[in-house]
């Protein structure tokens, strides 16, 4: 299960990241654990996908360091006052966006971690070392 | 750099199937197409320009097949990152997809194959498989 557009029994996840290293891990991550996951590179993407009307959305994982027009802050404040029935969750930086997709796997669609969030960062910093090397 | 082959199966996103990494500026064109690939049991990283293509070609992340849309923003756009790929990655399957551009000139360019939009999500399958001869 892949798709973010609406679907029976699943929940959908839209993360916000700034970083392709980090954003594609962390989404893996969430999608080998049943959530259907669409990927905003900026902010402003996330604004596409909260108004697009077939993409069903329950939590938003948002990098505060996330750029665009606005930033994450900004993003998760209009959540608040336009779409209060979503989950808006800041991270800052991989190690919490990791531990936060772990919580939220282990109260998703197959409540369970498929790898230690440790796991996670791990593979996020050393791909980013051997991006800079 | 981190030799690809350091990076043991089983690890977080370790591919073990083919790895595709798409380029295209539009949120819901990318969004769509990955998922129809993943459906159909291909591995995607979606990269939303040239710049975070070239970051990920540059690691140890391996990729099998590059899909690009061509008018993106960015430092350079799709044909750019077509040239760069083409001098570091010689052997690596390109496919781009344009609206605008004549395809005699991606290919000529260097591109294995052109895929033009509007196209169907089954066009793009197809050219997928063609490209890595795979179901995944």
């Amino acid at each position: 299960m892949s798709s973010g557009a609406a679907q029976p029994d699943s929940s959908s996840v839209l993360i916000v990241d700034g970083d392709i290293v980090s954003r594609h891990v962390i989404a893996d991550y969430l999608r080998h654990c049943g959530y259907a996951v669409v990927e905003a590179a900026n902010v402003d993407e996330a604004y596409v996908a909260l108004g697009e009307p077939s993409l069903s959305i329950d939590v938003i994982l948002c990098d505060v360091s996330a750029l665009g027009s606005q930033s994450g802050f900004a993003l998760a404040s209009w959540v608040r006052s336009n779409r209060p029935e979503l989950e808006v969750k800041l991270a800052g930086g991989a190690a919490m966006a990791a531990e936060t997709a772990a919580e939220l796997c282990e109260s998703g669609p197959h409540l369970e971690r498929p790898y230690e969030p440790e796991a996670v960062v791990d593979y996020i910093n050393r791909l980013r070392a051997s991006r800079l090397a | 750099m981190v030799p690809r082959s350091d990076i043991p199966r089983g690890e977080p996103c370790a591919p073990t199937r083919s790895n595709i990494l798409l380029v295209e500026d539009e949120l819901l064109i990318r969004m769509m197409i990955g998922d129809k690939l993943r459906d159909e049991g291909f591995d995607v990283i979606e990269a939303v320009n040239a710049d975070e293509a070239l970051a990920i070609l540059k690691s140890p992340v391996r990729v099998d097949l590059l899909i690009s849309d061509v008018r993106m923003p960015g430092s350079i756009d799709g044909l750019g990152l077509l040239a760069t790929t083409r001098a570091d990655l010689p052997n690596l399957p390109v496919i781009i997809t344009s609206g605008h551009l004549e395809p005699r000139l991606a290919l000529a360019d260097g591109a294995t194959r052109f895929v033009a939009k509007p196209f169907s999500l089954e066009a793009i399958v197809e050219a997928v498989r063609a490209e890595l001869g795979t179901n995944g």
